[in-house]
């Protein structure tokens, strides 16, 4: 029940013509006026909608916000086609209808129908989004027809200008079989802002769709709106766990090439199995090939036990966020643990962090890791105190100072 | 100047917050988390952590109709020391004013606002100016330090109403 006066701005220049909306890109516009206009005027009965053409001999308002659903209606017969969209005056001009109105606590929106090449450059609309803004007008903007290049990105950018609380939509409707008022009418320029949708745009989708089985999962969200709710719910979440695998994956990748470098174990095996792994992590995204990626993980670590744990170790821990020094030297530094422990190779790596200058060049090498760190460098020395009791006992505790 | 405003409201005038008609009142460029109610309504604009604060850039309209007719005499604007207002204009009478048009007309009055100003020392206006107000526009320009976002703790504006104009006495005496 948001309390606004809306001006929606028609494009009908010459671009309206075209067929691929059906049955003309005007007249898939006019019902979608049509639908929008009742959708805001039903939602509160003191919002007011006006209307205004962006073609022809110039921008001409054709009603003054009013609530008289009539008058609006009527306003959108007999309207001629001709010259090019002017989407700047458009929008001023409404803007300076909205700040007119009559009733000064009503929201001020102005819905845009974009349906030909944007020709203004994108600061221009910049400069009229942050005016809008400024003078806390809301924007919905439906992206439609033309798609010539920057458009969109005009659109968008202007969009983000204006855009306060979300309280600012874009909409992009490519041709297709469906109307343009059916798929507007899922979309927050009708359903508001989280209000999950309002009655009439309800029944104004359930009209419209009426018989025709174009619904998005082959259900009717207005028989069963929990079903429906449901599916695209678990649809969303799908797509983010998708995401989020994607992510992992590249992650991990990332991670497999650190850990070999700092271990500097067999060099030919770390990297088989790094590369089987990262692998295996491609492969589970395709979903017919996990068992055989499965199987090819399996295989990698039989193959060399020691190495292939620490590849495991290093997955494992990789999962928390990479981008923390401190953890990223932890990591390191239980990766240098394990290769200890693990018996043969275990001299070599030592000896290796002992040599401070070589453990501060990995360190550097490292992003986000400053070998200069006074943390790092207690570190660094806490650590060949570990080392060097192996060898010998009776180092000199200088050595301590100096670090 | 602060010697005038020490005295600044004199005998008789008082809060004008009574008068002020709430279902016009308007402010543009604010915050929505931060809005006009913060700073104007009582209750709130005693509170200094509510505060009404600027959205896309520094410069903020309020537009404050009365039920009735009212003689303005000083202004208080609470702020904090930082970003609280520096440049404010007054209009009298002005309705749909926006930030195009407010270099369209002379202000009735302009308030340079220091930072004395600012902790709750109300400011004296040219008292013939606003002899005759049944709506004031307030349209604070830049703040002290040039930040982006200016911040409003409190508005307090004080005088006197126009005894003759108050139409719900009148009726009163009709419906008897």
């Amino acid at each position: 029940m948001v309390l606004e006066a809306t001006m929606i701005c028609i494009d009908n220049s010459e671009w309206m013509r075209n067929g691929d909306y059906n049955p003309s890109r005007f007249q898939a516009q006019a019902d979608a006026v049509n639908l929008i206009c009742g959708a805001k005027t039903q939602s509160n009965p003191e919002n007011t909608v006006g209307v205004l053409t962006m073609a022809g001999k110039g921008v001409r308002v054709l009603v003054t916000p009013t609530s008289d659903l009539g008058k609006i209606l009527a306003c959108m017969h007999g309207l001629k086609i001709g010259g090019e969209m002017n989407l700047a005056a458009g929008i001023q001009i409404a803007q300076l209808a909205l700040k007119h109105r009559q009733n000064k606590k009503q929201q001020q929106r102005i819905v845009v129908f974009a349906g030909s090449p944007v020709k203004h450059e994108k600061k221009m609309l910049e400069m009229i989004g942050r005016k809008l803004k400024k003078n806390s007008v809301a924007l919905d903007i439906i992206n439609f027809g033309e798609e010539d290049e920057g458009k969109t990105e005009k659109l968008e950018a202007l969009l983000a200008a204006v855009n306060n609380n979300d309280s600012s939509h874009i909409v992009s409707v490519p041709p297709g079989p469906n109307a343009l008022s059916d798929v507007l009418i899922s979309t927050p320029i009708f359903t508001g802002d989280g209000e999950g949708g309002s009655g009439f745009a309800a029944a104004a989708a359930a009209a419209a769709a009426g018989g025709v089985s174009g619904y998005e999962f082959g259900v009717d969200p207005n028989l069963d709106p929990e079903l429906a709710l449901a599916l695209r719910v678990s649809m969303e979440e799908e797509r983010a766990r998708q995401e989020a695998a994607a992510k992992k994956a590249a992650e991990e990748a990332a991670n497999q090439e650190k850990g070999g470098e700092t271990s500097s174990q067999d060099a030919t095996m770390t990297e088989r199995a790094s590369a089987a792994t990262s692998e295996a992590e491609n492969k589970t995204i395709d979903l017919m090939d996990d068992e055989n990626a499965l199987l090819q993980q399996a295989l990698a670590m039989s193959m060399d036990d020691p190495v292939s744990s620490h590849d495991v170790k290093d997955t494992d821990m990789s999962e928390a966020p990479a981008d923390d020094p401190d953890l990223a030297l932890a990591l390191q530094l239980s990766v240098a643990d394990g290769a200890k422990d693990s018996g043969s190779q275990s001299s070599d790596t030592s000896k290796l962090l002992a040599d401070q200058s070589f453990v501060s060049s990995i360190l550097a090498s490292l992003p986000g890791v400053d070998p200069n760190d006074p943390s790092v460098k207690d570190l660094l020395a806490s650590m060949q105190d570990q080392s060097e009791p192996e060898k010998k006992n009776d180092d000199k505790p200088s050595d301590e100072e100096k670090k | 100047m602060s010697g005038e405003s020490a005295s600044a409201i004199q005998k008789g005038q008082v809060d004008l917050l009574d008068f002020i008609d709430w279902s016009s009142v308007e402010c543009l460029n604010q915050s929505s988390t931060h809005s006009l109610p913060n700073a104007i309504k009582q209750g709130y604009r005693e509170d200094d952590g509510l505060h009404l604060e600027s959205d896309a850039d520094e410069q903020l309209l309020l537009y404050i109709p009365f039920t009735q007719v009212i003689k303005l005499s000083a202004i208080l604007i609470k702020g904090p020391e930082e970003e609280g207002p520096k440049t404010v204009k007054l209009f009298s009478n002005k309705e749909h004013m926006g930030f195009s048009n407010v270099n369209d007309f002379p202000p009735s009055d302009v308030a340079d606002l220091s930072p004395d100003n600012l902790k709750g020392k109300p400011v004296p206006l040219k008292y013939v100016k606003f002899q005759n107000v049944r709506s004031l526009t307030i349209f604070i320009e830049d703040n002290q330090t040039g930040s982006e976002i200016t911040k409003v703790q409190k508005i307090t504006l004080y005088g006197t109403t126009v005894e003759t104009t108050d139409m719900k006495g009148l009726k009163k005496v009709e419906d008897h």
